[in-house]
């Protein structure tokens, strides 16, 4: 990432530039997606399922989330403190903003671009997902036993087919660095990797389900059940505690989509040669904010894609959410894989 | 498994690599307040044991100690999801002994009370389902248009839920201007909207395999255990108590008994259990349809009872010394009354046959080899009722 | 979802076939619960509008004038009217109706010294309504009664206790008009 493009003297020293980076991450983008997408999609639903949604708190609900923060921190929480439960959130919590440093929201917004940048979240996906399931055995109760071992179940079913389309777009774009991946593909739809070729279509539609399966996001939430579990993982938290797990779910849900916006659907490339103007024009400031919006708003379409489905259709039973991933999702991913890398060879041939 | 509740046997369950838990009494997954005692071999229930009685209120006793009258607010409340049918059966036994005639319009509204509350009480079903495998928006769907009926409720009785509207020897009130009309629109559109259901729902792939071969009740169980009702018409048992022994004015209803026939893969599952109450509903709608556009004129009481007490001396009814039975079609299954009058102020004795009872004997054997996850889909579907169980 | 349909002696291309069919109509059956939730976010036509209020909006919600005829909301005695006969007491199936009379100085009438009514006992069946001789009983059209504690949901009608001097003076009252009680002591 350039320092100078996002304002900062260029005497400054490498630490200070990443730690306002990622504050500025945390500030500017994940807190604000968060009461973002819970107002967005508490409305969209509330739409579906013929009612009104949040309508009380500023125009049509729009503050309802920092209303709903602002309720859950003066929450007081269900039992007495348990360092053992505290502990795992704790860790749970840490390493989950650990891995913002890995998320890429611009081209100047990289925080980390190596030759492998492209499994660094994915590798932190499944930290997640493991770290839910110890925090799920943590708790002293049987809900969160059995919500720990079917997060557990689900992450490893999810990982493989999540890997091996993973591998297909970096078939197409011949490396995982991030800019790489971003700069092989389109700023038309057409252009995007999961409209390049069908192959790279299935790789799409498996690399989401399975992100669904892998970290137990509905409408594949079997750990975090509400009905049969009282919330699984979560049955146990409540208050601050419980806010900052959703907050967390929340995030892994966003990561996850970002990711999958980046390596399939056109990362923040703009149409044409925009990128260029915008930068010599107006600045490279303004184009990172360009970018990141770019990013955001596909990432948000398909967050609501996903929790439209959630709403809509059962939830899955976790043997089979597992059976699907697979039966179903490693089978196609793995098709997939043949057919982008067969694709790509022809292609190179030609 | 380290947080497993201790029990007396736990070396047993340990050496066997069992564990065991308790569910309840209260509990989301639970249709009331039950205690279920669960041997798991992980997430899959190896036995169950149901304990019930958390909810008893002592409802037959307390119908002895108060006047006739009142004894139709406590029917009410024998199951409060369908209040008629309390009241109709506790009505048709009381009124047998009196020896009561009941005007044809008196009884035309009370097949109207009945078959909506029957309407409403299979969407309240298809909610529980719904909710039980987390499909929301089918569950606010069925809401919304149970609300309908729930509204029409109080257009002809004042209430929503506690009717209190049927009397011995007939009904409280003639039907409210426009309530006929509003009875034909509202199986219109509950009609269109059960399109809707089946488009969102019913045959959803996810919902199919949640719900088919889950929980499955064979014929041999259901004749065991004495299911009746949608639940044992879903095992292939196709017995209606309005068919088999006809009461109010269903002889001249054509209506089909609809029986599960194993669409979902397994005669007697979850799904069948569920379309056997979808398709009632359909069924429901005809005779309702039927009786609006057929109603009677004529009184809405018997000739001779007076609803007012013409003195406080005469407060209470008196009915003469008897004994009668009735029974009726609930829609949880057959629901009969058993009453015994002495001729006095109050009831001698007044005992209720559930059909809830019976769906809880056949619990443990249908919790055998089901997963933890599948219980809240099962005890949803038996659409038992706990309130009416422990009375 | 799909399920491999592992039935022995079925051949490679039937399984195939059936799981290719198996994710075929699951992939459908999603679509369809998709496409059927969308009109509504349109809000197309009157069947699919939204159909839940915001409590307590007086614009938007339904008000007491919106109740149907018969609704049977919280109870009112007329103490003017009411006589003191003592029969909703008698009749009500929850036992939430308390009344206490003594004798006014005229016998004609008495004194309802207290009449409340319960109403965290009330199932608001309207037995009471039914069965009063004067109508002084009678549902309102209010149903917001929501309270802090079980004590503040007893609605006292009664026209108060009396004390045991005022007694003596009216029992002396009515000693010299000469009458007799209509109620037994």
């Amino acid at each position: 990432m350039s320092a100078e493009s996002l304002g900062f003297s260029p005497g400054t020293p490498e630490w200070i530039v990443s730690i306002v980076g990622l504050l500025g991450v945390y500030a500017v983008v994940i807190f604000p997606s968060v009461a973002l997408m819970s107002w967005l999609e508490r409305k969209l639903i509330a739409d579906f399922q013929a009612r009104v949604g949040p309508n009380r708190a500023g125009p049509a609900g729009f503050f309802q989330p920092i209303a709903d923060l602002l309720k859950l921190l003066q929450k007081d929480t269900r039992y007495h403190w348990s360092w053992r439960e505290g502990l795992w959130l704790a860790v749970h919590t840490m390493a989950l903003y650990s891995t913002v440093a890995v998320i890429p929201l611009g081209s100047s917004l990289i925080f980390v671009n190596t030759d492998m940048s492209a499994f660094l979240p994915f590798w932190a996906a499944l930290v997640l997902a493991l770290g839910t399931m110890l925090l799920g055995f943590s708790q002293k109760s049987v809900n969160g036993w059995f919500g720990g071992v079917r997060v557990g179940v689900q992450a490893l079913a999810g990982a493989l087919p999540a890997l091996v389309c993973m591998l297909c777009a970096g078939v197409r774009a011949g490396s995982f660095r991030w800019t790489d991946l971003a700069s092989s593909q389109g700023g038309l739809p057409l252009g995007w990797t999961a409209f390049s070729n069908p192959f790279q279509f299935v790789a799409f539609v498996v690399f989401v389900a399975s992100g669904l399966v892998l970290l137990s996001i509905a409408p594949t939430s079997g750990g975090l059940s509400r009905i049969d579990l009282h919330g699984g993982v979560s049955a146990e938290l409540s208050g601050r505690r419980l806010s900052l797990f959703r907050l967390g779910r929340f995030y892994v849900f966003f990561l996850w989509s970002v990711i999958a916006v980046v390596i399939f659907l056109g990362a923040w490339i703009l149409p044409g040669n925009l990128a260029e103007i915008i930068s010599q024009q107006i600045g490279p400031f303004s184009l990172a904010v360009i970018e990141l919006v770019c990013v955001l708003v596909k990432a948000y379409a398909l967050m609501m894609g996903v929790v439209w489905l959630s709403r809509v259709v059962p939830h899955g039973r976790v043997d089979q959410i597992t059976n699907f991933a697979w039966r179903v999702l490693s089978p196609f991913s793995l098709a997939a894989l043949m057919g982008a890398a067969i694709w790509a060879g022809w292609r190179a041939l030609l | 498994m380290s947080m497993a509740k201790e029990s007396r046997n736990s070396e047993e369950l340990m050496l066997a690599d069992l564990s065991h838990w308790e569910i309840g009494p209260y509990h989301g997954a639970l249709p009331g307040q039950m205690c279920l005692r669960l041997t798991l071999d992980g997430e899959v229930v190896v036995s169950g044991k149901v304990e019930t009685g958390f909810l008893h209120r002592g409802l037959e006793k307390a119908i002895e100690i108060h006047p006739w009258r009142a004894a139709i607010t406590y029917a009410d409340h024998l199951d409060p999801e369908a209040a008629v049918f309390g009241e109709l059966a506790l009505c048709l036994a009381v009124e047998q002994i009196a020896g009561y005639q009941i005007p044809a319009r008196a009884v035309a509204i009370r097949a109207i009370l009945s078959e909506l509350s029957r309407v409403s009480a299979h969407m309240l079903h298809m909610v529980k389902v719904a909710n039980s495998v987390g499909a929301e928006t089918m569950i606010h769907y069925v809401l919304r248009d149970r609300e309908r009926v729930l509204d029409l409720f109080e257009l002809l009785t004042g209430a929503r839920f506690s009717l209190s509207f049927l009397r011995f020897g007939g009904v409280r009130n003639d039907v409210t201007e426009g309530f006929i009309e509003r009875v034909l629109e509202a199986c219109v559109l509950i009609r269109a909207r059960i399109k809707e259901y089946n488009d969102l729902f019913t045959f959803n792939r996810t919902f199919l395999k949640r719900t088919s071969k889950v929980g499955v009740i064979t014929p041999e169980l259901a004749k065991k255990t004495g299911l009746t009702g949608p639940n044992a018409r879903a095992s292939g048992l196709p017995m209606d108590v309005r068919r088999a022994f006809p009461y109010l004015n269903y002889p001249s209803q054509d209506f089909d008994v609809p029986v599960g026939r194993g669409e979902g893969g397994a005669v007697g599952d979850a799904h069948d259990r569920f379309l056997v109450r979808l398709r009632e509903i359909g069924e429901s709608l005809g005779i309702l349809r039927h009786l609006a556009e057929s109603m009677p004129a004529g009184d809405f009481l018997c000739p001779g009872v007076e609803l007012d007490a013409a003195t406080p001396e005469t407060v209470a009814l008196q009915i003469p010394p008897g004994e009668a039975y009735a029974r009726i079609e609930s829609s949880r299954g057959l629901l009969s009354c058993h009453v015994i009058s002495d001729g006095g102020e109050r009831p001698a004795r007044v005992q209720f046959g559930v059909p809830s009872v019976a769906a809880l004997a056949a619990l443990p054997e249908v919790l055998k080899g089901i997963w933890i996850e599948d219980l809240p889909v099962v005890l949803s579907s038996l659409d038992i009722s706990l309130a009416e169980a422990d009375r | 979802m799909s399920d491999l349909n592992d039935k022995p002696g079925t051949s490679i291309f039937s399984t195939t076939k059936n799981y290719l069919v198996d994710i075929l109509s699951g992939f459908h059956s999603a679509c369809g619960s998709f496409m059927t939730a969308l009109p509504y976010l349109f809000g197309k036509g009157d069947l699919r509008k939204e159909v839940t209020e915001q409590y307590p909006d007086p614009i938007s919600s339904k008000t007491a004038d919106d109740l149907p005829p018969r609704s049977r909301g919280l109870l009112f005695n007329d103490i003017d009217r009411c006589t003191g006969c003592k029969s909703c007491q008698k009749i009500c199936p929850t036992d939430c109706i308390q009344i206490e009379v003594d004798q006014r100085p005229d016998s004609a009438k008495v004194w309802v010294s207290v009449f409340d009514i319960d109403f965290s006992n009330c199932v608001f069946c309207g037995l009471c309504v039914e069965v009063c001789q004067p109508q002084s009983i009678t549902h309102t059209r209010n149903y917001e009664r929501a309270a802090y504690g079980p004590k503040e949901l007893v609605a006292s009608f009664g026209r108060g206790k009396i004390t045991p001097e005022q007694k003596a003076k009216w029992a002396a009252q009515r000693e010299r008009n000469g009458e007799e009680g209509i109620m037994s002591p």
